[in-house]
């Protein structure tokens, strides 16, 4: 299944304070904005590499190509968004306060597999249920939040240097995210 | 870079930030004041962590300046605020520099600094009223 990076326009960052310091060469993956769009094109292109995936069967010979050591941590990402997005449908009230973090989770997955040079492999995520309070659906998304951000500090850690600072401001969005959920 | 550099570099940054909270605070009320004070002894903290990751690989840890300037005057709760928050973020993005440039424990401790820097910069937010409290890349250039 390939997952292609949507084509969006590379929005600016919102920044705030102090001047920033001199400028360090800047790394090739650095994220930039993404649209839905972009999002649901990476989502479309999951979905039709389902049914191409039987192809691949009938192709015989050969190992299949090892996958890319982000493909896990890419499907959670969109996991994540899709987990926001259900809560929304159930809980429209916690819609205005949380879609700055469901829109940051997109865009990871955008930076993501801009990153990976817009190919890998990954699976659609199942669809949450988050039936319940809004108590009760909050606390899911601070725990899934919480094992986030584990994954990517993880995720960080064990990947080549060009990725580490990308990883890792996921991971630093994510323990921000649970200062909102807590 | 290496990541020596890189995490002198860091370290220059935790001065900076603990220089800067000796001016916020003395612009919030009680409980700002507290927020300020954990948030200065977490910088206080990671300062020191760098210090000795440093002494590891025997680079010698840059120094404090006696006073840095301040990117905007600060002279009231307002002001005070946005210059808690611009602390954060300049912590975060020299971290998140560092993370290029190395790895293993070093890497540990930058990833943490980040979301450390992350967190509080989202707190600050919450507190002067900034929406969104969150941005999607923490650390990025801006």
């Amino acid at each position: 299944m390939q997952v292609r990076r949507g084509g969006s326009g590379r929005g600016a960052e919102p920044g705030t304070g102090l001047r920033p310091p001199p400028r360090a060469p800047q790394p090739p993956l650095t994220p930039g904005g993404t649209s839905r769009r972009a999002f649901l094109g990476a989502l479309g292109a999951l979905a039709a590499g389902s049914t191409l995936a039987g192809c691949d069967l009938l192709k015989g010979g050969g190992d299949p190509p090892a996958p890319h050591p982000l493909t896990g941590f890419v499907s959670s990402t969109i996991g994540l968004a899709a987990l926001y997005d259900a809560t929304f449908a159930a809980h429209p009230d916690l819609t205005a306060a949380l879609s700055p973090v469901r829109d940051a989770h997109r865009q990871h997955v955008d930076a993501l597999v801009r990153a990976v040079g817009g190919s890998l492999s990954t699976s659609a995520p199942p669809v949450p249920n988050v039936a319940g309070p809004p108590a009760q659906a909050v606390a899911a998304l601070a725990a899934a939040e919480r094992k986030g951000r584990d994954d990517a500090v993880a995720a960080c850690l064990a990947n080549v240097a060009r990725l580490a600072p990308l990883l890792g401001s996921i991971a630093a969005a994510r323990a921000s995210h649970l200062e909102v959920l807590v | 870079m290496s990541a020596a550099s890189a995490l002198a570099a860091a370290m220059m940054a935790e001065h900076e930030a603990i220089f800067g909270y000796g001016v916020v605070g003395a612009h919030l009320d009680r409980a700002g004041q507290d927020t300020a004070r954990a948030a200065e002894a977490a910088h206080r903290v990671r300062r020191d962590a760098v210090a000795v990751r440093l002494a590891a690989s025997s680079t010698p840890p840059p120094a404090a300046r006696p006073a840095y300037a301040l990117p905007f005057d600060v002279t009231n709760r307002d002001s005070a605020l946005r210059l808690a928050i611009a602390l954060e973020e300049h912590t975060a993005q020299a971290w998140r520099r560092a993370l290029a440039e190395t790895a293993g424990e070093d890497r540990r401790l930058a990833v943490e600094a980040l979301m450390e820097a992350a967190a509080q910069a989202t707190r600050w937010r919450r507190t002067a009223g900034v929406r969104p409290s969150t941005v999607p890349f923490p650390g990025a250039p801006a």
